[in-house]
């Protein structure tokens, strides 16, 4: 009996797991730049900032990252009526701590630690290591991050210092930058609520010891935390070009509400409590989530990852034996009813195959898999071919 | 639909078809893959030169250069060609499917009257070659179309064997035309009398139809075959064997016409025959809405004889005749073998 379908064994199917990495880099001319402002949506909320890889408003844009701010609790009483946005800029950190970390043995949300160890413990001299109260809020689109974020691949290039030119698409004009990562992270993470999440350190020389560690970076939620104070450590960063120690003088512009004043500007007065050269100390305080967004989009020089995708495969091995397909049901295999591969009955059949499709029960075609090239088969002939469904 | 890089190593390029994702979702357990097929369906085997004068290596130079598309996710547009197994290596004729399109009084097998082997205005008789006409098996949706088509026979050029596509009521017999196909060997160097290897004879169809237009019938019953499966895209499938549906073709004259009740496609050896009849969908019975939506609409004026072969006067003032043209697809469940059978659901309203 002519057939043309083979029945599957149980072994020729097996089901497969495999990890793929992709590099994903998110440009500084993208952050601020390229499009001017027309790849980056605001809200009237004004709670963060998307950033597109094209003006938002083209059906062909993808969302990048959403980057907002927000400081611990404990800095919006201290804030009190001076601050800007002190509701928000709170609600912010709760919600991503929440998310994130998850709550103490007497269910109050906990709050971020640079060292990981989510004690909250005080931060060193320099800021460093302890309870980080003000943080910026990097979260990536599920498009880049896939699965996760490969641990050890993320690195974040910025301009610390120096101050911003008049116009928002331009950058510090310092060149000194320093290039942030999760350095340790090949030896040492830490599991939360969200996932595996790791130490962000400024160097790969100072991943040796947590307490110097500046921000967190949690994997599988593709969200990086990082704490403001590297825009205002002149222990923690690099030299400013005169060789003087110096945090970012001038950060942010005015956001949302439409204020023309620069946010951060250490030398301008009115707006809250200025700290000379500190310049995003007084945004933080003072200054809207859009001005402390767009002061560090401007200062992002590079950000590169790999994510990663966990591909589950079940793999289907079409054996085909010497004695199998070797004749075709294709109109033009016959002519006059005679084979046109054959010239008389001693010669052997020949068939070329282009396509495997894989059938249900009843006969229902659910996958279909291609060959760049056809493949001849005749009688002397045998086959294996490996088809891989992912899911 | 791109074409795949043949430049390096060979690749597969997988996917789930649309029936897939769709029982994918479903998530009742009826995402299975049980089984495989191969396809060869860019494939031109008239390439196949067995004569080239540099030899046997040459034979399928052209073949093997064939670029291949990437996978189609409609289900029904893949594999349309598949390869066959069959254990022995010496066959040198493969049995084919043909439309069965000469007429004939149902003969000795009493498949019913004259009109149930027509094919609808592609036969050589002189009163119905009008060759504007498309060559299609019309399928009348309603009583009133079906008497306007079938009973005006005194016209030029009347049209043949136009199917009942409705139930005719109780009691009632059904009239008009029906589908026949064909398989055998399509050679004259092999008579009729030497029959067909069993394991080529077909015993088994898979005919494929739009389910919002049609059902299938036997071509003496009025009620309708059950479905075996409807896909995504309203494509419904059924499996048909034995019955009044698949009957062995016992003729075994080398003449076509010799036998005039039973008139044959094939002058070689001969399997099975199909019989079918098709029945419109309810939608089609009873309103114009997919006439409107997928078909044309002809007002009078332009029903003309060349089209249809009714004249103008067949037709009361205001009257239109909506049609939809669709296929059917015949398969044969182990050969492989396919054919696609023209059809055209007509209203008048």
């Amino acid at each position: 009996m002519a057939s043309t379908f083979k029945t599957l064994l149980n072994d020729d199917v097996v089901s497969t797991r495999t990890l793929l990495h992709e590099a994903i880099p998110i440009t500084g001319t993208i952050m601020s730049g390229t499009y001017s402002t027309n790849n980056i949506k605001t809200f009237t909320h004004g709670m963060f900032e998307s950033t597109f890889d094209y003006p938002y408003l083209s059906s062909s844009a993808n969302q990048l990252v959403d980057i907002s701010y927000g400081h611990h609790h404990s800095i919006s009483s201290s804030l009190g009526a001076a601050g800007y946005q002190v509701q928000k800029k709170r609600d912010i950190y709760q919600q991503f701590a929440q998310v994130l970390l998850g709550y103490d043995q007497d269910n109050n949300i906990m709050a971020f630690d640079s060292d990981g160890t989510l004690d909250g413990g005080a931060s060193t001299a320099n800021g460093k290591g302890g309870r980080m109260d003000q943080c910026f809020f990097l979260s990536y689109s599920r498009l880049l991050v896939k699965d996760e974020i490969k641990k050890g691949s993320y690195t974040l290039s910025i301009k610390p210092f120096g101050s911003l030119n008049a116009a928002d698409s331009e950058k510090p004009s310092v060149t000194t930058e320093v290039v942030l990562g999760d350095y340790a992270a090949g030896s040492e993470y830490f599991t939360s609520p969200a996932g595996d999440y790791g130490l962000i350190f400024e160097t790969d020389a100072e991943k040796s010891d947590p307490e110097n560690s500046i921000g967190l970076i949690f994997y599988q939620a593709g969200v990086v935390v990082l704490s403001s104070s590297i825009f205002h450590d002149p222990t923690g960063f690099g030299i400013d070009n005169a060789g003087v120690t110096v945090g970012a003088l001038t950060f942010g512009y005015s956001g949302s509400e439409g204020n023309a004043v620069n946010w951060g500007d250490g030398s301008a007065t009115g707006e809250g409590t200025a700290v000379n050269a500190d310049g995003v100390l007084h945004a933080q305080a003072s200054g809207s989530i859009e001005n402390m967004v767009q002061g560090l989009r401007n200062r992002w020089v590079d950000c590169n990852f790999n994510n990663t995708i966990e591909l589950n495969s079940t793999i289907y091995f079409a054996r085909i034996n010497h004695n199998e397909f070797n004749y075709s049901a294709n109109p033009t295999y016959v002519s006059s009813g005679k084979l046109v591969v054959k010239n008389n009955v001693t010669d052997l059949p020949v068939t070329y195959l282009t396509s495997v499709g894989l059938y249900s029960p009843d006969n229902e075609l659910l996958a279909v898999a291609k060959l760049s090239e056809p493949i001849r088969k005749d009688p002397n002939t045998e086959l294996t071919l490996r088809v891989r469904l992912d899911y | 639909m791109a074409f795949l890089d043949n430049s390096g190593d060979i690749i597969l390029d997988a996917v789930l078809t649309d029936t897939g994702r769709l029982r994918l979702a479903q998530g009742d357990g009826s995402f299975k893959i049980t089984k495989f097929a191969l396809g060869d369906d860019e494939i031109n085997y008239g390439l196949y030169n067995k004569d080239h004068a540099s030899g046997s290596a040459y034979y399928d130079l052209e073949i093997l250069q064939t670029p291949v598309l990437e996978a189609f996710t409609n289900n029904t547009s893949n594999l349309k060609s598949r390869l066959l197994s069959i254990s022995r290596t010496n066959i040198l004729y493969m049995p084919t499917l043909k439309l069965n399109k000469r007429t004939g009084d149902g003969g000795a097998t009493g498949e019913g009257d004259k009109n149930s082997f027509t094919y609808f205005r592609d036969d050589a008789t002189a009163n119905i070659s009008a060759t504007s006409a498309p060559s299609k098996f019309i399928v009348a949706c309603d009583q009133d179309t079906f008497d306007i088509f079938s009973k005006n026979t005194a016209d030029a050029l009347p049209p043949r064997g136009v199917i009942q596509g409705y139930h005719p009521g109780d009691g009632l017999s059904v009239e008009g035309g029906a589908v026949r196909v064909d398989q055998g060997l399509a050679t004259n160097a092999i008579s009729p009398t030497a029959g067909l290897d069993s394991d080529l004879v077909e015993t088994q169809y898979i005919m494929e139809l739009d389910y919002r237009l049609g059902r299938v019938s036997q071509h003496k019953l009025a009620d309708v075959t059950d479905v075996n499966f409807i896909d995504d895209d309203n494509i419904a499938s059924y499996y048909i064997a034995g019955g009044s549906y698949v009957r062995n073709n016992t003729q075994t004259s080398s003449s076509l016409d010799v036998v005039a009740k039973d008139p044959q496609a094939f002058e070689g050896p001969r399997g099975t025959t199909l019989f079918f009849r098709l029945r419109a969908s309810t939608e089609l019975q009873y309103s114009t809405y997919l006439f409107t939506q997928i078909g044309k609409t002809l007002s009078p004026g332009t029903l003309t004889q060349t089209v249809y072969g009714l004249a103008d006067a067949r037709f009361t003032a205001g009257q239109k005749l909506y049609s939809i043209d669709s296929t059917i697809r015949v398969t044969g469940a182990n050969t492989g073998f396919r054919i696609d059978v023209p059809v055209r659901y007509v209203k008048i309203q």
